[in-house]
């Protein structure tokens, strides 16, 4: 039988992680981050670094590999792994204070600067991972479908949903202006200063025409019934995979764990 | 057959304008007709399609004297259930998606999802939306990746799917080539024979003279001229007032003065054809 279109919108994903309904990965998140934040507050060898962020960061490909989606997690995870080591250095080379531990010419690493950068950083690291983790398999009507099933008013959703997409239609648009831009001389590539002069031509029309293109979008969406009370039908489902209370009782078991350990350190 | 929408001396200000976009409105539209509103850029129609699908004043603001009597109930009056009555199609296609779909299929359905309608009586009505406006090959596409013409028959679907008895569409094939055009003009055609009421902004004037029964002409926010196409359309004065007529019905004229026997001056290309040939056969007789 010929597959109706309603059936063919649907997400159906063999891999049980991947396949979790997005409250439970949702909750996974908020659960690691507290872990994240609990750990960061163990502070290990003679200066005290927060050690335990670094393997505790395993969790995350572990995840994505787990979730089948390493490919595309990683090209996400190295653009987070970019700015953490950014800021690895900067804290690490400009915090003063404490001992001064290694020291190049005129630049020094001091005690207090290698503590504020390796918890900073790695913290970013967990905490921006796990996100990746939760947007890389999870599509963005997933979320916004479980956002409304969550009791969200359907406007808030709407503006969650939109936003997200949102982001690709203005990279599109900002790259046609630019195009623009150029053939009217502006021009767009170069050191920083040439970009940074590039940057106001080329955000004014994107800005302004995206607040311009809102008053159309409003009556569309009006035209559309947006504004009828009542209650709404959902051509999209979410499936559940059959793992949620497996993983979110590992999530919780885990987390209580932590903070347990963090309770006893202190106790000892 | 009977009035759907009545407009009663109806003047509207835009916020902060001195003077008023559309100025002593009074106007009947009957049911199941086809109204064609021509007139030059910045003449108030655009502003006029949104004062009959009551986005003004509840949406632009501004100040409204006088009344719009939709099914004998103010516009005012109506909430979001006037998207049910009246479908409003605009200018331009780009920006006439939800932005929260992922398929054209789920767009075309929107509107139906946000009126309750069931999940199987949606799939029923959207595939059969989508083959009229012959967008059934596009269905599994995301709608940010069609061309113009495809986009506005994206939107022409999302509003025809809903099945309102009026629909307004303000200048729908401005983006589109002759193709795309032809392909609107068969939806609209198609509406047409369904008995729905059709208020249709278009610069292009032989089609107008070809689909339209009733043509308004617009001039600085005022109706100078409404009635039967043929009546208007071959009103030679209209030009002067700087409303663009049918060639044939200026040829028509042109002919006329020239001492051919035209006895009705005709509008589109088929009477102009009639028309003149009986008069050439005339003269032959003479």
């Amino acid at each position: 039988m010929v597959k109706t279109y309603t059936e063919k919108i649907q997400i159906h994903k063999s891999n049980k992680l991947a396949g979790l309904y997005p409250s439970v990965k949702f909750w996974v998140v908020i659960l690691y981050t507290i872990c994240t934040f609990v750990l960061g507050t163990i502070h290990l060898t003679d200066i005290g670094l927060s050690l335990l962020l670094i393997p505790w960061f395993l969790v995350i490909p572990v995840l994505c590999i787990a979730s089948g989606a390493f490919g595309k997690c990683f090209k996400a995870l190295k653009a987070v792994a970019l700015i953490a080591l950014i800021i690895l250095v900067v804290q690490s080379f400009l915090v003063p204070g404490g001992e001064v531990l290694v020291k190049f010419g005129f630049v020094k690493i001091c005690e207090k600067g290698l503590k504020t950068a390796i918890s900073l950083s790695f913290m970013i690291m967990d905490i921006a991972g796990i996100f990746v983790w939760l947007f890389q398999t999870t599509e963005n009507k997933e979320i916004a479908r479980a956002l409304e099933e969550s009791g969200m008013n359907y406007k808030a959703a709407y503006v969650f949903t939109s936003t997200l997409q949102m982001i690709d239609i203005l990279s599109e648009n900002s790259k046609t202006i630019m195009n623009a831009q150029k053939a009217r001389g502006v021009e767009t590539e170069g050191n920083m200063i040439v970009r940074a002069k590039a940057f106001f031509p080329s955000l004014v029309p994107l800005i302004l025409g995206a607040v311009i293109g809102s008053e159309e979008r409003v009556l569309t969406l009006e035209a559309r019934g947006f504004s009828l009370q009542g209650e709404k039908t959902h051509l999209f489902n979410l499936e559940r995979s059959g793992a949620e209370k497996a993983v979110l009782a590992t999530a919780i078991v885990i987390t209580i764990l932590v903070i347990a350990g963090r309770i006893a350190l202190w106790v000892l | 057959m009977g009035t759907i929408i009545e407009c009663k001396n109806v003047t509207y200000f835009y916020p902060l304008t001195k003077e008023p976009a559309l100025k002593d409105l009074n106007l009947k539209i009957e049911q199941g007709k086809f109204y064609g509103v021509v007139g030059e850029n910045g003449a108030g129609k655009t502003t006029f399609c949104a004062l009959l699908r009551g986005f003004v004043p509840s949406f632009y603001k501004g100040e409204l004297q006088g009344e719009v009597l939709v099914e004998g109930k103010k516009t005012t009056e109506y909430g979001g259930e006037l998207s049910a009555k009246i479908g409003y199609v605009f200018q331009n296609p780009f920006t006439q998606i939800s932005g929260v779909k992922d398929t054209v299929f789920e767009e075309v359905a929107y509107g139906l999802e946000n009126f309750g309608i069931p999940v199987e009586e949606i799939e029923r009505r959207v595939v059969e939306v989508m083959k009229l406006t012959d967008i059934e090959a596009l269905a599994m596409k995301s709608p940010f990746d069609l061309s113009g013409g495809q986009m506005q028959r994206v939107a022409l679907a999302s509003v025809i799917v809903l099945e309102p008895d009026i629909l307004i569409i303000d200048e729908p094939t401005s983006q589109l080539d002759p193709e795309g055009t032809e392909s609107v003009f068969a939806i609209i055609k198609a509406l047409k024979e369904k008995q729905k009421t059709i208020i249709l902004v278009e610069h292009k004037i032989d089609l107008i003279a070809e689909y339209a029964d009733e043509v308004l002409v617009f001039k600085g926010g005022e109706i100078i001229a409404a009635g039967d196409k043929r009546e208007i359309l071959s009103d030679m004065s209209l030009l002067e007032q700087g409303a663009a007529l049918p060639q044939v019905a200026i040829l028509g004229s042109k002919l006329k003065e020239r001492g051919l026997p035209i006895g009705q001056i005709p509008v589109t290309e088929k009477q102009a054809l009639e028309v003149i040939a009986k008069a050439l056969e005339e003269r032959k007789k003479q």
